[in-house]
């Protein structure tokens, strides 16, 4: 299907995609339009007028402004008509008329064949080379940018003015300033800066791009604005990533019951940006009012609740729990107790797939019936955790105690548990399925503090977007990202604005392990630490910072026995199929690597024969992976950062040393 | 009250007759708006009081109804059904009416109308002119009805056209009904509603879309109040012809966006609504078919171009009350972004009748054949407010194609005060001025656009030969320089320049020069301007200078207003008639007038502020304005 429309500007055919907006055609057609009130990243709101082109449809003439008017049928466009010129020219009288001394009114009068607008001087003239003009710019990039309504127009006819609400100056105002940017003379000034950076406009000019690409390419992106990450729900499920089940498989056909659809009709409350802080562009927060719960200890009461997010309906669908309500209180309950959806989340599904292999019983649980998808039980077990009492308590202890307790009481099943609890350093798993993508399985289990997906999320990457394909791309990625994370980390930074929307042309302008970096993101951000500090950072210096904390923190946690290569190793779960089912689930895909890079031929074996030959196929390829990921690391071949590495980090302090020795000491010894 | 069926609304109906016809007559008291500031329910509740003191409530009863469009000489009553019209009413005439007409059967002449002009006595409201010449179709219920009940409006046969187009169950056949009807919107724009009702059909069908439907009763043009008036005098015969688009078009949810400075409007439509919400006329399963549609009430927020339908929707979404530029038609991305039908509160009231007496019918009043397509012509009747320097002010509702001359001169009575008739302005503040040459021109739609004025919403205001016509321009000029909302430049910076101009040709500072310019900034505020305000403002200039070009010319060249209205251009002075009885020196403010009894006054002219008092003051007409 074409959508391209054939019109003509000025007697010469030109072709356009549908429903662009005039002035874009004629722009681009090379041709100067005088405008005042038109801004690239904001909606048209065609008020100068002075953008007037006079068109032709089906035998009639009309004029229209050309900011706001979307071609949609095979117009013939006049830029220059008598009328055009003779309207164009009086308008712009009239602008000169008022504010004879700013410049963009100056030069767009020029534009338009007029030097002198005395005609027009009355009582309300405004020699203020400085004045606002009424283009209403910085009142629509206050509502577009930041979703704010902080500046606005008062007055009627000639009385119009910007102003804040009731002429006060408004304490809501974040001082983001992008009305000051977008404002094309100078009337809005930014006066102050009590965070004293070094050079605002620097950080301003920076800042801006972001909000421009949240204002017009968000809504076709991850529509942060509309429904926060719950967006990822159906996307995850359609790439075949969503957990279900204890991660046994990657969607579900029930997941559209939790996903952002559901939640944006049925659940999500506040039309207002819900934003971490106020004037936040993206405001990707979102929350449920008045939601009655139906247990525990609140019950019966109508609560606001913070969320869900993505990671929290992932756990719901981990637990095969497709239901929204079950989500909305789980989230609820998790955020009053201060325990982790994720945690509990991914528990769970690790002790409901034991029960349905009979690991423990109802008996065992103190009479509930904990199968995948026991919404009620989950919700029991949650309020027991936060009492003290019964099954909560064991449950409480996470997936790793669990483990270890249960293999001594089925020790026949230990070895199934330690493929299918999904923990590492004690740490349950975020919500993604990693089965399928080598580099996430490495960014999420070699993370330091546990499979979290902080520190390096690769997930899409790797498998979406391929843009890490090779071995090496994929041990740079894990040098890469948990250091520029880190980085985000040390400076306090919110990382969902880097990478949840993402500039038009990210992927035309740069070869694909680049792309995934967001080169023109990551440069915004170290223009923010330059503005704000004085200091310019680039590439190397960044990753050296961030270098410096990262073995800091690999050193804190081999103090506490957390670390080295056997930590750092995933459950088989977390890496390939576990069961018949799972291998079944997705035989084709296991077949086809089976043959294409193990070498072995599936043609007639039997599960259990494929099931083996892929799990050592897979080991050997994480091997690989953590050897060439140490490297790049400056790690030993046990993950172990090295002397060398600690020394020219300039972190080599005799503290710090002696930790490592007596790490080293114990293994060895 | 409990849910009615289709069938029960006959027994509804007859059942009131019935009680109706049980009375010897029914004392219509006026209770519109008009009539309710000189003392209207005052009025009706003494008539009832009284006729229960003589003990004759069986016979007689007191019913408070809308405005009779006869402002001008209100208090009224109207006797029923004989008809006869008692007009400017005290509490203290009561007694007598009921003691001789109700009891004695003689009618008390003295408060029946005399014609000013004849002098003949007019004992029944159809003998009246003012009332004669009109066709009530918008305002058929006129004074027969009490608006808050329900059961008066079925009893006149309300209702039965919802019924019927239930009943047909055909909403496409419904539309092409009103399309054929040639009936066009009332309130400004003259578009055809059933065009716009098929387009915002369609348009929710294609995008599978909920569609609202819309009543402007925004009414913002000063001195209109012809949609208060139907709206005080028959609400549900705007709720059934919402009802009927809502079938039509299929929607569930409506809405009157009502003037906030209407508040018996308000009250007449909330009554309205709750009773048709019992009888089950409005919400689920009307009528006992699956159709469901509710109708809510919302307050507007006072500015005239909220009347404008950009503005209005984004008023009642929350938003500021400012037009929208956008290349989409608001019937298919209208209020919340989903199709929308909007129409005027007259629009709405004609169509109960459409549906009831065939579009045939209605094509058939007015000018133009309207069957094949609703753009060649103007169906039906439009309701004016007649007003300014007449004798019978008022609202009239006359057939299209009726002349100006028969409106002015016969229904309105003529010019009073010995004075002549110079120009009509219609169509609200930024409709035209029509000089006595064109006065056998055709009152529709097209023929008044050609004429360089409009339809508008119905506005009619006469002026004498005292009124300047720059003074004028400049008065609607101001207007709308005020209630521009100063979003787009040529609204608001040509209109202020056009005041400017306007200003200095009445201050005597007119230049060679100046009506070019009008007319130069008039062409541009009309082709470049973003909403219907400021694509209409400059008809009162263009049109006066159309016709009254002489008079601009007199003020810039000869610094002369021949009406005398300019202040900059007049000088007082007192001629050889005065006889010296002091009585102007007396009244003069600025004690500028000097003379000794029974000798010449004179007037000092720098010290003369051009009150006018002196004028008024003198009764041998000595004081000159020249
Ligand atoms: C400045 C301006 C003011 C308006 N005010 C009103 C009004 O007060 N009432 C009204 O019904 N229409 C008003 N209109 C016309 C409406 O925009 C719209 O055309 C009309 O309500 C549609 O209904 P109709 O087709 O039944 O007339 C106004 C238009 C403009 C441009
Ligand atoms: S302050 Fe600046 S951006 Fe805002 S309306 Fe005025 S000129 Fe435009
Ligand atoms: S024409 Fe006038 S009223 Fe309409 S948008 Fe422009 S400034 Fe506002
Ligand atoms: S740029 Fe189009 S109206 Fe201003």
């Amino acid at each position: 299907m074409s959508n391209k429309i054939e019109i003509t500007i000025n007697g010469n055919p030109v072709s356009v995609q549908k429903d662009t907006y005039l002035i874009k055609a004629i722009l681009d057609a090379g041709l100067a339009v005088p405008t005042l009130c038109h801004h690239k990243d904001l909606t048209p709101n065609g008020t100068c007028r002075l953008c007037m082109v006079e068109i032709e449809e089906r035998g009639k003439k009309k004029l229209v402004t050309s900011c706001n008017y979307p071609v949609r049928s095979s117009i013939s466009v006049e830029t220059k008509s008598e009328k055009v010129v003779k309207h164009r020219k009086l308008l712009a009288e009239m602008y000169l008329g008022r504010w004879p001394n700013v410049k963009p009114v100056q030069d767009v009068a020029r534009l338009c064949g007029v030097t002198d607008g005395s005609r027009f001087k009355s009582e309300i003239t405004d020699e203020n080379p400085e004045s606002c003009i009424l283009c209403g710019k910085c009142v629509r990039a206050c509502s577009e940018f930041i979703q704010e309504k902080i500046i606005d127009f008062a007055g009627r006819g000639f009385k119009r003015h910007i102003t804040m609400p009731f002429g006060q100056t408004d304490p809501h105002c974040i001082g983001c300033t992008s009305c000051a940017f977008v404002c094309p003379t100078g009337a809005i000034k930014i006066v102050d800066d009590l965070n004293n950076p070094v050079d605002p406009i620097m950080i301003r000019d920076h800042g801006m791009k972001v909000n421009a690409e949240m204002a017009t390419l968000d809504k076709n992106q991850c529509r942060m604005r509309e429904v926060g990450t719950a967006n990822i729900v159906e996307v995850m499920d359609k790439y075949d990533l969503l957990p279900v089940m204890n991660y046994q498989y990657g969607s579900h056909k029930d997941t559209w019951k939790i996903d952002s659809k559901v939640l944006k009709e049925r659940y999500f409350t506040q039309d207002e940006p819900d934003a971490c802080w106020f004037g936040c562009s993206m405001a990707c927060a979102k929350a449920i009012d008045n939601f009655e719960l139906k247990t525990g200890p609140y019950k019966g009461q109508k609560v606001c609740i913070d969320g869900p997010e993505y990671e929290t309906a992932g756990s719901a669908s981990n637990m095969g729990c497709f239901d929204g309500d079950f989500l909305a209180e789980f989230n609820f309950y998790c955020d009053t107790y201060g325990v982790d959806t994720i945690s509990v989340g991914t528990c769970m599904a690790f002790v409901m797939e034991c029960y349905e292999n009979g690991i423990i019983d109802k008996e065992y649980t103190g009479g509930l019936e904990v199968p995948f998808g026991a919404t009620d039980a989950t919700l029991e077990i949650l309020h027991q955790m936060a009492r003290g009492e019964g099954f909560g308590v064991e449950v409480g202890q996470g997936i790793k105690k669990l483990k270890e307790k249960w293999s001594k009481m089925r020790p026949d099943m230990a070895d199934f548990m330690h493929d299918i609890g999904m923990e590492a350093k004690g740490l349950e798993y975020s919500e993604y399925v990693s089965k399928e993508s080598l580099a996430q399985q490495g960014g999420y289990t070699m993370a330091i503090k546990g499979p979290q997906h902080d520190e390096a999320w690769l997930i899409f990457m790797d498998m979406v977007n391929n843009q890490i394909p090779s071995f090496e791309d994929k041990a740079e990625a894990l040098y890469y990202f948990p250091l520029f994370r880190t980085w985000f980390g040390i400076l306090g930074l919110c990382k969902i604005v880097w990478n949840d929307v993402v500039p038009a042309d990210n992927k035309t302008k740069y070869k694909p392990q680049d792309a995934a970096k967001i080169p023109d993101h990551v440069y915004n951000y170290w223009k923010f630490y330059e503005g704000m500090t004085g200091i310019a950072v680039d590439e190397e210096k960044m990753l050296n910072m961030s270098a410096r904390v990262h073995n800091l923190q690999k050193v804190m946690g081999l103090m506490f026995g957390k670390g080295g290569r056997k930590e750092d190793t995933p459950p088989y779960r977390a890496m390939g199929p576990v069961t018949k089912a799972e291998y079944e689930s997705r035989a084709e895909r296991y077949d086809k690597q089976l043959k294409e890079q193990v070498g072995f031929d599936p043609e007639g074996k039997t599960t259990e024969e494929k099931m083996n030959a892929l799990r050592d196929f897979r080991y050997s390829q994480y091997n690989k992976l953590m050897d060439s990921a140490y490297k790049r690391r400056g790690w030993d071949e046990n993950g172990i950062p090295t002397k060398e590495r600690l020394k020219e980090l300039g972190i080599d302090i005799p503290e710090v040393v002696a930790i490592l020795d007596r790490y080293l000491e114990k293994k060895n010894g | 009250m409990s849910k009615i069926t289709k069938s029960d609304l006959q027994k509804i109906a007859q059942n009131e007759m019935l009680k109706q016809t049980s009375y010897k007559g029914m004392i219509m008291v006026c209770t519109g708006t008009g009539c309710v500031a000189t003392g209207g329910f005052d009025i009706r509740d003494i008539f009832n009081e009284t006729i229960k003191k003589h003990g004759i409530e069986k016979d007689w009863i007191a019913i408070g109804t809308g405005c009779n469009g006869f402002c001008a000489v209100g208090p009224i009553a109207v006797i029923q059904p004989q008809g006869v019209f008692y007009q400017k009413i005290e509490p203290s005439d009561i007694e007598e009416i009921v003691k001789e007409h109700m009891i004695g059967g003689k009618v008390v002449e003295r408060l029946l109308h005399k014609d000013p002009v004849t002098g003949a006595i007019n004992e029944k409201m159809e003998e009246i002119p003012f009332f004669s010449k009109q066709q009530l179709i918008a305002l058929r219920n006129k004074g027969l009805i009490d608006p808050e009940n329900i059961d008066h409006y079925i009893a006149r046969g309300g209702y039965t056209a919802l019924k019927s187009v239930l009943e047909l169950n055909d909403p496409e056949r419904t539309i092409q009904e009103v399309i054929k009807s040639g009936i066009r919107g009332r309130g400004g724009g003259g578009f055809p509603a059933g065009v716009k009702w098929e387009s915002g059909r369609k348009a929710a069908i294609a995008r599978n879309e909920e569609i609202f439907i819309v009543c402007n009763a925004d009414e913002g043009d000063p001195g209109a109040y012809m949609d208060r008036s139907i709206i005080e005098t028959d609400p549900h015969s705007v709720i059934e012809g919402m009802l009927i688009g809502a079938f039509a078009t299929g929607s569930k949810e409506g809405y009157i966006y009502l003037r906030k400075e209407y508040p018996l409007a308000l009250t007449r439509f909330e009554v309205a609504i709750k009773q048709a919400r019992d009888y089950g006329l409005l919400g689920d399963n009307i009528l006992g078919t699956d159709f469901g549609f509710d109708i809510t009430v919302h307050r507007g927020a006072g500015a005239f171009v909220c009347g404008e339908s950009s503005a209005l929707m984004a008023s009642m979404a929350g938003l500021p009350g400012e037009p929208r530029a956008k290349y989409i038609r608001s019937v298919e991305y209208g209020y919340k972004d989903k199709p929308t039908v909007l129409n005027n509160v007259e629009t709405w009231a004609n169509i109960p009748p459409i549906i009831e007496k065939g579009a045939d019918w209605f094509a058939s009043i007015g000018t133009g054949d309207v069957k094949e397509n609703p753009w060649n012509g103007s169906s039906g009747t439009k309701v004016f407010s007649l007003v300014g320097d007449i004798r019978n002010t008022g609202l009239v509702e006359v057939p299209m194609g009726i002349t100006l001359r028969e409106i002015i001169d016969e229904i309105g009575g003529g010019v009073p005060d010995g004075r002549k008739f110079k120009a009509v302005q219609t169509g609200g503040p930024s409709g035209g001025c029509i000089p006595g040459s064109l006065l056998d021109m055709q009152v529709d739609f097209d023929t008044l656009t050609k004429a360089g004025s409009m339809m508008g919403s119905g506005g009619m205001i006469v002026m004498n030969d005292k009124t300047c016509m720059v003074d004028v321009a400049r008065y609607f000029i101001d207007f709308l320089v005020d209630e521009s909302c100063g979003k787009c430049t040529p609204c608001r910076e040509g209109l202020f320049a056009m005041k400017g101009i306007l200003e200095n040709i009445c201050n005597g500072k007119g230049k060679e020069g100046d009506i070019e310019r009008l007319e130069e900034l008039s062409a541009t505020v009309i082709d470049a301007s973003l909403c219907g305000l400021g694509t209409s403002a400059p008809n009162p200039v263009l049109s006066t200078i159309q016709y009254f070009k002489d008079e601009y010319d007199e003020h810039i060249k000869d610094k002369k207003c021949r009406a005398g209205i300019c202040k900059d251009l007049i000088v007082y002075s007192i001629n050889e008639k005065c006889v010296g009885c002091t009585a102007c020196a007396k009244a003069c403010p600025e004690k500028c007038i000097t003379g000794e009894v029974k000798g010449m006054h004179y007037i000092d002219k720098e010290k003369c502020i051009k009150c006018g008092i002196c004028v008024e003051t003198c009764k041998f007409d000595a004081v000159e304005v020249k």
